[in-house]
């Protein structure tokens, strides 16, 4: 009994201890984004900011333009909710219920989506955009949410799989039409992976930067990844570390929100689509 | 299930135009962009196997490769022993379960352009926390991300890659822990194993199938990783000592308009990925326990 005490001590120990380096960044983030400027750069360390501050987010907001960066970050996230839920449940609906030519060719091509590496149709893919005209528009990182997403059709197959084809049946003869038997019985009914996506598609759209790097060129289209990613190249920024810790700040915080609340879908798909994977 | 061509083929259709124009196109096109010179702007030249013989000879390309191999020598390792370690204290009775998943799973959410300025500022010479904290523990402080040294700078993102990887492989481990049947467990203390025995004779072997899973996941990242570089060296003075495999191709594509040799440089990295993952499984065999 006591060597069972003794070891569960030792579990709290280095479970605390390890939670707490994890989060040093963050709480470091913080701290530092809340100090005066001659206050960042001291040794030792000032710990807790002493005068607080919120210049550093009050100048990344209006002067460096992220209050434009946050609202097109949502504005391509909305988008990308939109899209992957609708196409994901259509494509994973299709999966699960009904038997046609090349499904299985489809669905190998499906599982083939997710090995390859980005890096590869990355020339090609800017290529189309390229020549389609919508360089420097968000259409490159909205369309393709709306044409399915591996992951999300992998969720809704299983889901729609598991169940009973007598609700099909049924309201086939009550007269619906397989559209309708989709958005009307069958979602309604999947709102835990319903959930699941959507919280991972937020998370994905919203720290995507290879995309935006790629696609949008003028300053007023940029997400807030891209905002940060070019923050250095402001001279206000580059001068004041604690400018570009309030930039990291806010991008960061609304990931974290919807994790917070959302932590058991998130787990739970996040399982099943690295499982697969 | 029913067999209906017409509805079948009528819900997967975004999925057919998706796959079709991002990907199957992309990756034939990528392809044949290999065998020739291409600007993007005029047709592309086709020059056989030049691209892949000039890559292949290229000291570049191999320095990136080894830094990449390195990369992934010191993150995956580390990743699985941490992730397993800390799932396996987590499948105790434990407090606060809910409340430590979620910080050791934070920082895979928060994107690496946010994470990467924070590292930065932590592995300062002058100012980062890490060299204070050295200092005063009577070491001497060193340049870590921005060093001279390729093993230390790519060690550096290493270590950075363990912290917003390893909640990930954790929460994988964990509830494949969990699922290990309890009646095994009971059986084995009744019959007077103590924890560390159950650990090593039960729980690790059962979850090896996973263990294994999470491992070749982690590499593909590792060979994959992309923004923890991009964040965190400068693309544009970035020397040849700490290049890796996908900030080349980027470079090649998008600062100097060689389209040719970047695609080159993507199916070298692609070929590599498949041959590791099948040396890979063919090492599962040896160590991988397999419910029949």
């Amino acid at each position: 009994m006591k060597t069972d005490d003794m070891k569960r001590i030792f579990y709290y120990i280095v479970l605390t201890l390890g939670a707490f380096i994890m989060l040093i960044p963050f709480l470091w983030v913080l701290s530092n984004s809340l100090k005066t400027v001659d206050n960042v750069m001291k040794i030792p360390p000032q710990y807790i900011p002493n005068p607080i501050t919120l210049g550093n987010f009050k100048i990344v907001l209006n002067e460096l333009s992220f209050l434009k960066y946050l609202g097109n970050s949502f504005f391509v996230v909305v988008f990308n909710l939109v899209g992957t839920v609708l196409s994901s449940a259509l494509v994973g609906f299709g999966f699960a219920k009904f038997d046609f030519v090349g499904k299985k060719i489809l669905f190998t091509l499906m599982l083939a989506t997710l090995m390859m590496p980005a890096q590869v149709t990355m020339i090609p893919t800017y290529f189309i955009w390229s020549k389609a005209g919508m360089l420097d528009t968000f259409l490159p990182l909205i369309l393709p949410a709306f044409l399915g997403q591996a992951t999300g059709i992998f969720l809704f197959n299983q889901n729609y799989r598991s169940m009973p084809d007598v609700l099909y049946e049924s309201a086939l003869i009550d007269g619906c039409n397989p559209l309708r038997i989709l958005f009307q019985i069958y979602m309604p009914l999947s709102k835990p992976t319903m959930m699941t996506l959507i919280v991972l598609t937020f998370i994905g759209a919203w720290n995507n930067t290879m995309g935006p790097l790629l696609y949008l060129q003028s300053r007023e289209k940029y997400t807030l990844t891209m905002g940060l990613l070019t923050l250095d190249q402001s001279p206000i920024a580059a001068a004041n570390v604690g400018v570009k810790m309030a930039g990291s700040v806010i991008t960061m915080a609304p990931v974290i929100i919807v994790f917070l609340f959302s932590q058991k879908y998130f787990v739970q798909g996040d399982i099943s689509s690295g499982v697969k994977g | 299930m029913r067999k209906s061509n017409f509805w079948g083929l009528l819900f997967v259709l975004p999925f057919i135009i998706g796959t079709a124009v991002f990907f199957v196109f992309p990756v034939l096109f990528s392809g044949y962009i290999s065998f020739t010179d291409w600007d993007m702007f005029n047709p592309p030249k086709f020059v056989g196997l030049k691209n892949w013989i000039n890559s292949f000879k290229d000291p570049a390309f191999w320095i990136s490769f080894r830094n990449v191999l390195y990369f992934a020598a010191i993150f995956v390792p580390l990743q699985t022993i941490f992730a397993l370690v800390i799932a396996n204290m987590l499948n105790q009775k434990i407090k606060f379960k809910g409340g430590f998943r979620a910080c050791y799973f934070l920082p895979n959410v928060t994107p690496w352009v946010a994470g990467a300025i924070v590292w930065k500022f932590l592995y300062g010479y002058d100012y980062g926390l890490i060299n204070y904290i050295l200092r005063s523990l009577g070491f001497e402080g060193s340049y870590w991300y921005d060093s001279d040294k390729w093993w230390v700078a790519i060690g550096s993102l290493a270590l950075m890659n363990v912290w917003k990887g390893m909640g990930q492989t954790m929460v994988i481990l964990l509830s494949a822990m969990q699922s290990v049947p309890k009646e095994i467990v009971e059986a084995a203390t009744t019959e007077g194993a103590g924890k560390a025995a159950i650990f090593r004779k039960i729980t690790v072997p059962m979850i090896s199938p996973m263990v294994f899973l999470t491992m070749i996941l982690s590499t593909i990242s590792a060979f994959t990783a992309f923004d923890v570089f991009l964040t965190m060296f400068d693309v544009y003075s970035l020397p040849d000592r700490n290049n890796v495999v996908n900030l080349m191709v980027y470079r090649e594509a998008f600062i100097y308009g060689k389209m040719g040799p970047a695609s080159t440089l993507a199916w070298m990295l692609f070929i590599i990925i498949l041959i590791i993952t099948v040396i890979q499984r063919k090492f599962e065999k040896k160590w991988v326990h397999y419910e029949n």
